[in-house]
Formats: structure tokens, C-alpha cells, sequence
């Protein structure tokens, strides 16, 4: 049985997309079938990436129950596959959608919990996908909390922000700990002078876990070329010499085993 | 007269067996029906010791009428743990919660009835099972 994988932060701009879009085609080169879903409505990213797809319905059409999953699915796979399987669902990035999205009340929040749940069965089982990651909107959103709520891993992508760091703590434990779902910390954009050395990496590794009380699965530096590509291609498909590549893959890696 | 007696013999055996039959159908249907009584009993009994055990102190004032993730984050942990585990599993019974939470069936059965009593939950009996389920619709 395959996995679902939310990716989610405390604030926003800390770079879960990228770190989304990017895990997902590391998994989908390993071979995997993967399935990315945009889960952001209130700022919809994917669409900007995956500009050449035309999905019939958009994910807010399954939520509301107007279409089945596969009616939402892009397949990305001619073009980003790299001999696996990417499937991506889009959220719809239109003001109207963005509006109607955030004025629905708590029991259609409590159907699109119904509606994510059953993506369980509908991809993981019958469809064989061994990924599911869901790019998720900042902070404590319902659909947020509703994607964590489905997910079997939460990553929380954190920067080394005071006020990130210390909103990242305070959701961790106030509302994942209650969920009791297993945590793993991401924390991006780190400047270059914490990891320059072996020791320093070990220390600042040591100082992460000890603020925030769960594993840290990844400590991604803050690379220019990354913040260069400005999110107009996937980075690790284009550059796999990279160390962000590489960085990625062993996250990938990490997420597998935890 | 011998033959006469014979067949009597025979007849009254026959109806003999034909009323043990029909008593002993009698019986198991009054004895399945009091295996049902005692399971409901069993079921209720099971709530009011959850109840008394946890008080309603431990219960929100106001109860929300959805059980959205806002609601699930304001039950108390013991009934979370069962709400989360049913709203993945769609329906089921207090065995196959039991089997997710790794904790009693009769514990189990006792949050499943709270949650039902509390209106987050609906029960529907299929048989000698009792199933619990989340009307998302109504």
C-alpha cells in the first residue's frame, strides 16, 4: 500500500511547493507512481508549473463532488515521468474559485474530509499509486488541517525564521501531536555558513532537534540557482548534478523508511 | 390388535418428535432473542460506565453539529482517537475500530455510543452487528 505525504507550513513563501513538485518527480525517477495534488486554494501554485495541462475538472470539482478523481488527473508523465508515473491534480487558480473556496461553511469542510479520505481507496488501493503528496496552504486552513488529517506523513517546512520557527512549534504540538501523525521536520533555506563544515552541521543538526522535538528529515541550503529557476521548471529534472538534486534524493530517501 | 398397537406406538412417537422439534425451534429463537437483548444491554451498559467514567465535564459546552477537523481537535483525546480512526474507515464496528486503535472492543463500543449520543455519529444495526458511520449528508 502506497503512501499519502502532506507538505505543509506554518507560514507561507518557505518553499513547500518546490519542495513538493521536486520530491514528486524524485519519486516518479525512481520509478514510482506518484500523484501530486494541489491542496492550496486560496493561492494555487501548480497550475504556474504544470502551465501546458488542461485538466477537465479542477480538484475544487472533486471536493465538491461534481466529478470523480479521475476526471481531475493530468497525466505528466510524457514530460516528467523520467520512467516512472506523475499524475497532477490542479487546484483552480480563477478569483471566483479562490472566493467560493474560502467562504464554505464547517459541514462541507466535513465532506471534503469524506472526499479526501476516499482517495485512500480510490488511488492507493485500486489505482496502485505509492505516493500521494499533497502541496498543502499555510497554516492552521481547513483544507490543510483536513489534508493532515488524511496524510500518513506530514512534512512541516520550516525556515529559520524566529517566527516560523516558533509557529512551527506550537502547530507540531498543538494540533499534530493531537492527530498523533508522524512528523518530520524540513527545514529550508538554510544560509550556507550553518553547514560549512562537518562539526558545524552536526551542532546546528543538533540545535534543530533540540527546538523542535521531531526528526529532521531534511536541512536544505539556500541555493541562488534554485531561487534563480524562480519555479519555471523542476529543478531536479533539469539540473540532476546539483547538490538540491541531491539534497531531494536523500529526502526521498528518508520519507521512504520513516 | 397387536398391529393396532404397533401403529399407535409409531403415531405417538411421530407427533412426539414433531413437538420437540417445534419446541426446540421455539427455544432457539427465544434464546437467540435474548443473546440480542443482552447485547444491547451489553452495548448501553458499556456507555453509561464511559460517561460515568469520563463525566460530561470533559465534553464542550456548545457541541458543534459537524464532525469537521475544528471539532476533532475539541474532543477530548479518548474520543478523537476513535472519531479519526472511523472517519478513515467510513463504517465499521467497534471490532474493527478496536483493531486500529489497538485498544478494547468494549472500550471501543463505549466512545462509538458517546459520539452517537453526542450526534457526531450514526448507528445501524445489519444483523447482530452494529455498525457506526458519519451522515455527511443530512
Amino acid at each position: 500500500m502506497g503512501k499519502i505525504i502532506a507538505i505543509h507550513s506554518y507560514k507561507g513563501g518557505t518553499g513547500k511547493t518546490s519542495l513538493s513538485v521536486n520530491l514528486a518527480a524524485t519519486y516518479a525517477r525512481r520509478g514510482k507512481k506518484v500523484c501530486l495534488m494541489d491542496l492550496d486554494f486560496r493561492a494555487p501554485s501548480l497550475h504556474a508549473i504544470f502551465k501546458d495541462y488542461n485538466p477537465e475538472y479542477w480538484l475544487n470539482d472533486y471536493l465538491n463532488s461534481v466529478c470523480e478523481i479521475d476526471k481531475v488527473l493530468v497525466d505528466a508523465t510524457k514530460d516528467h515521468g523520467n520512467g516512472g508515473k506523475l499524475m497532477v491534480a490542479l487546484a483552480n487558480p480563477s478569483t471566483e474559485a479562490i472566493r467560493d473556496m474560502t467562504a464554505k461553511d464547517r459541514k462541507w469542510e466535513m465532506k471534503a474530509l469524506g472526499r479526501l479520505l476516499a482517495l485512500r481507496s480510490a488511488l492507493l488501493s485500486d489505482g496502485d499509486f505509492d505516493y500521494i503528496i499533497f502541496d498543502t496552504s499555510p497554516g492552521l486552513q481547513y483544507s490543510s488541517i483536513n489534508a493532515i488529517v488524511t496524510a500518513d506523513v506530514a512534512l512541516v517546512v520550516t525556515s529559520l525564521d524566529a517566527s516560523d520557527i516558533n509557529g512551527s512549534q506550537r502547530m507540531t504540538t498543538e494540533l499534530y501531536d493531537l492527530f498523533e501523525k508522524k512528523t518530520g521536520i524540513l527545514v529550508n533555506k538554510v544560509v550556507a555558513e550553518h553547514l560549512s563544515t562537518k562539526e558545524g552541521q552536526k551542532k546546528f543538526n543538533k540545535y534543530l532537534k533540540s527546538i523542535h522535538n521531531l526528526p529532521i528529515l531534511a536541512t536544505i541550503p539556500c541555493y541562488c540557482e534554485v531561487l534563480r529557476a524562480a519555479g519555471k521548471f523542476i529543478f531536479t529534472e533539469e539540473r540532476p548534478e546539483h547538490p538540491f538534486t541531491e539534497t531531494l534524493e536523500n529526502l526521498a530517501t528518508s520519507v521512504e523508511k520513516f | 390388535m397387536i398391529y393396532n398397537s404397533v401403529d399407535t406406538e409409531d403415531t405417538s412417537r411421530t407427533i412426539t418428535m414433531a413437538v420437540y422439534r417445534k419446541l426446540e425451534g421455539k427455544s432457539t429463537q427465544l434464546l437467540e432473542k435474548i443473546r440480542e437483548h443482552l447485547e444491547q444491554l451489553n452495548e448501553k451498559i458499556d456507555v453509561m460506565i464511559e460517561i460515568q467514567k469520563h463525566g460530561q465535564r470533559e465534553l464542550p459546552e456548545n457541541l458543534p453539529e459537524t464532525l469537521d477537523v475544528m471539532t476533532l481537535l475539541s474532543l477530548p483525546d479518548h474520543l478523537r482517537k476513535t472519531a479519526v480512526s472511523l472517519c478513515k474507515l467510513e463504517k465499521a464496528t467497534a471490532d474493527e475500530v478496536s483493531k486500529q486503535t489497538k485498544r478494547a472492543r468494549a472500550v471501543e463500543s463505549g466512545y462509538l455510543n458517546q459520539l452517537v449520543i453526542m450526534g457526531y455519529l450514526k448507528k445501524e444495526r445489519q444483523g447482530r452487528r452494529a455498525y457506526f458511520y458519519i451522515d455527511r449528508e443530512t
